[in-house]
């Protein structure tokens, strides 16, 4: 009897957790002394950018307990405790620790007395909470910089070192962009007359905002060409050309922001592009398709 | 008369600061880099222990430098760890010596103010001189001390050639 009791008992826990599992507890990111650690790094490193005099650096958890601290040479004592203080302020309350002071300042005294339940409550300037993916998971606090501004500047920027954390290995994480394709049918039919296949301007409207794509189509010579940003990496397709670069443009125009175009050029390198051929053609250097034996296509890549 | 006026103040300030000299006293303190190394050690034997701990490092006054918690280590461990860096620092000696004498009978050893007699917290000291002090918490007593010790040994090789 005693046996089947325990069997009963052991399914009905087993049936319980499945159904109650997701109502009843909740997953959540927490955050790692590893990433304490490099929120941080980022705050000295922005501390000693703007020479700030010194400075305590904090940061706790989502709970407001401490992960990890750093006092800074020659920074006061009082200060790491503060730091500590700002730091659980702001992660208990979800908020950043200036809007506390302004709110004692603006009248609410009572709201000091906050401390008495709260161990170390500490409304001043300072701290800010982190964020992961929308929640809080934490918060850093300074103090024992220049001033409180400055404290709290220092803050933000190690919160928000967070977000350039690096996942999985992976450096200069960001969002991933949508993959580009462009069917064969459209990358011709671009060729006949040139168009552009990605970035649909000259300030490059395109997502990533580095890369321009060209489907380059010539019948007759081209004017000097100069891009203040723009590097050109061309690869000829079909007939030939004269490409001089470098030299000296003469009677320059301004056509766009950082664009130049000239009718001539003095000086210079001649080169004949045929089929096959690559040419990478650095951004401020000036470049001219003199002659052009048409039909002349080229597909570029500039790179900004 | 206006040779000899710079004169007398030299003579004057050099009076001074052999006074002042008499006033001040030399001390070496912690800096934070020294206090990261400290902490590195102790956190390397921590880490090949399994251990999850609080690992912090106080100056002679006793004063948070540096503190890192191990990932999964209990909360409470936090303040337990600054209390036992601080206790052997502002005493001078590791924080062992109080939870024995509360052990052996001298009860009042709890009444020390600023201590905890607690097993964990070890002097760094450097040229004979206590210049901070190591506590580490968040398991056994044996084990915190044994991690703290392993961190405070490294002050050794900041004496000056």
């Amino acid at each position: 009897m005693k046996h089947i009791t325990a069997a009963v008992t052991a399914v009905i826990i087993a049936v319980l957790a499945s159904i109650s599992y997701a109502e009843s507890v909740t997953d959540k990111r927490g955050l790692t002394l590893e990433g304490a650690k490099k929120v941080i790094a980022a705050t000295v490193a922005e501390a000693k950018r703007v020479n700030a005099p010194g400075g305590s650096i904090a940061v706790v958890d989502d709970g407001g307990n401490l992960l990890a601290l750093e006092r800074l040479d020659q920074t006061f004592a009082a200060s790491a405790n503060i730091s500590i203080g700002k730091a659980r302020t702001a992660a208990l309350f979800k908020k950043p620790t200036k809007l506390f002071e302004d709110v004692i300042k603006g009248g609410r005294t009572p709201m000091i007395a906050l401390g008495g339940d709260l161990q170390n409550f500490t409304p001043l300037q300072g701290g800010i909470p982190i964020e992961w993916e929308g929640k809080i998971v934490g918060a850093v606090g300074v103090s024992g910089a220049a001033s409180a501004q400055q404290d709290e500047e220092l803050a933000i920027i190690g919160a928000k070192s967070l977000d350039n954390m690096e996942m999985a290995g992976m450096t200069n994480w960001h969002a991933p962009l949508p993959v580009t394709y462009i069917e064969s049918q459209k990358v011709v039919a671009s060729f006949t007359k040139g168009a552009v296949l990605v970035g649909e301007d000259e300030n490059m409207m395109h997502a990533a905002l580095n890369y321009m794509v060209h489907a380059s189509h010539r019948d007759k010579p081209g004017v000097v060409e100069v891009h203040e940003l723009d590097t050109d990496i061309v690869y000829v397709l079909k007939g030939s050309a004269q490409l001089i670069t470098g030299g000296t443009p003469v009677g320059t125009k301004t056509i766009a922001p950082h664009e130049f175009r000239a009718p001539t050029v003095n000086g210079g390198e001649t080169r004949s592009l045929v089929p096959g051929d690559v040419v990478i053609i650095p951004n401020g250097v000036p470049h001219w398709f003199k002659e052009v034996e048409a039909p002349f296509d080229y597909y570029v890549v500039k790179v900004r | 008369m206006t040779t000899k006026l710079p004169l007398c103040l030299t003579m004057g300030m050099a009076l001074l600061a052999t006074v002042a000299q008499a006033q001040l006293i030399e001390k070496t303190a912690l800096t934070l880099e020294g206090a990261k190394k400290i902490a590195a050690v102790a956190e390397a034997k921590a880490r090949a222990e399994g251990a999850r701990v609080v690992i912090a490092v106080v100056d002679e006054g006793g004063s948070l430098l540096f503190l890192e918690r191990l990932d999964d280590t209990q909360v409470a461990s936090v303040n337990v760890g600054i209390d036992k860096a601080r206790t052997a620092a502002i005493y001078r000696r590791p924080s062992r010596v109080f939870e024995d004498q509360v052990k052996n009978g001298r009860v009042s050893a709890l009444a020390l103010h600023g201590a905890v007699a607690l097993q964990g917290g070890v002097p760094i000291i450097v040229g004979g001189k206590v210049i901070g002090a190591i506590g580490v918490s968040g398991e056994t007593p044996g084990q915190d001390e044994g991690i703290a010790i392993a961190g405070a040994t490294v002050a050794a090789s900041f004496t000056k050639p």
